[in-house]
């Protein structure tokens, strides 16, 4: 719609010219003196058309999905079409989980110092992150199974905070350790309750 | 000495043109004009016969005022206020102005029409659609936020004071989002040289 508005551009000047300057020496009465073209033009506007899609079609972009890349969950290059969240192998009592990545919070130091620490522990590649603020973005509570409650203990609250990666240094020793996932697959490897938690400020359209 | 002279002079021509003309026509109206005092004197011409300016006492003061008048004179036309700087996007330029260029356009048929239409309106509801997922989708993450703050605050005063307090590093905020392909490896961008024509005004 927008093509058919616009006034013709200098370009398609240049290719009406052309075109008529062919026709009229194709025609049968055509003489070159008439012509007040001091330089005459070797390489007409349409030459040029060809030679630049002729350029395109060389040139090709990597490639947007790749099958081998978003299998291999540890990468940080898999999916890039979609937001992607850091999964890291925790011990958690007795079993081990899929979680987002966590430590036991330390008297004498912020809540955000403690995700920072959280985030260095993850075993494997280093990731440097920029936290977006110093508030949690999400909350989740838990009871501690009636075997391990204690008096002052019921249960524990997990809080979490966003951060944004802004490098990773891949180490190829242990690749089991942790995985980005999309949001979609969260399912997979959270436990239900903790994910309804984690969906509410994980964003992703 | 020389005053007095003079004074002679001018006595003498005045005598002299009140003669009848008995002399020679031209000749004589010449020399009774004032460039020539009398054929009796000197033959001198008016720069030799200038004086030197004779000095007035209140003239450094009057030529003081003189200076201040003008110099008002000029400040009054410099307060003109500054010249308004042309935009050029509101001024079309004459090029755009010319007949050959406008487009000859084909008469769509009425099924066109009618597609274009229908499109529009899925694009538009598509569009409400994304906008009301995104609006709940902030609404949910902001509920989850306060929800957090909550709870810490239940937790620990102390730790609650530190959460709320503002991060001064993470403004200006600057996030680079991502491009429809990814980056290729070893790509040489094609270098192009430009000059810049745009025309700077000063006020």
């Amino acid at each position: 719609v927008e093509l058919e508005k616009s006034l013709l551009s200098d370009h398609e000047l240049r290719l009406l010219e052309d075109a008529d300057r062919i026709s009229r020496q194709q025609s049968g009465d055509y003489d070159s003196d008439e012509e007040d073209t001091a330089d005459q033009e070797i390489i007409t506007a349409k030459d040029m058309e060809d030679a630049w899609e002729q350029k395109l079609q060389k040139y090709h972009t990597a490639p947007r999905l790749l099958e081998s890349v978003d299998m291999d969950f540890s990468s940080v290059d898999r999916c890039l079409g979609d937001n992607l969240i850091l999964l890291a192998k925790q011990q958690v009592g007795s079993e081990e989980l899929w979680l987002l990545p966590q430590l036991q919070w330390e008297a004498g130091e912020t809540l955000r110092q403690t995700a920072e620490r959280a985030l260095d522990t993850v075993p494997g590649a280093d990731f440097k992150a920029r936290f977006l603020g110093n508030t949690p973005c999400g909350v989740y509570k838990y009871k501690f199974p009636k075997a391990i409650r204690t008096e002052s203990s019921v249960g524990a609250k997990v809080f979490f905070f966003k951060a944004l990666l802004s490098s990773h240094n891949p180490s190829q020793t242990q690749k089991g350790a942790f995985m980005w996932v999309k949001k979609s697959e969260l399912q997979n490897y959270l436990k239900p309750e903790y994910l309804k938690q984690v969906n509410r400020f994980v964003i992703s359209i | 000495m020389t005053t007095m002279v003079s004074r002679v002079v001018t006595g003498l021509l005045s005598r002299q043109c009140a003669r009848p003309c008995s002399l020679t026509g031209l000749d004589a109206n010449l020399r009774h004009s004032h460039w020539f005092p009398s054929v009796m004197a000197l033959k001198t011409s008016p720069p030799l016969r200038a004086e030197p300016m004779k000095k007035k006492k209140v003239d450094p003061k009057r030529e003081q005022l003189r200076r201040e008048r003008l110099k008002k004179k000029l400040k009054k036309l410099e307060r003109v206020p500054p010249e308004l700087i042309p935009i050029e996007d509101f001024m079309p330029s004459a090029k755009y102005l010319d007949e050959t260029r406008i487009r000859s356009l084909p008469q769509l048929p009425e099924e066109e029409n009618e597609r274009r239409a229908l499109l529009l309106k899925e694009w538009s509801r598509y569009k409400q659609a994304q906008h009301k997922a995104e609006m709940n989708a902030i609404e949910q993450a902001l509920e989850a936020q306060r929800e957090a703050l909550k709870e810490l605050r239940l937790e620990s005063e102390e730790l609650y004071r530190a959460a709320i307090r503002p991060d001064p590093t993470l403004l200006p905020f600057q996030h680079q989002g991502p491009s429809y392909t990814p980056a290729k490896d070893n790509y040489q961008a094609p270098e192009g040289k430009y000059t810049d024509i745009t025309k700077v005004y000063t006020q």
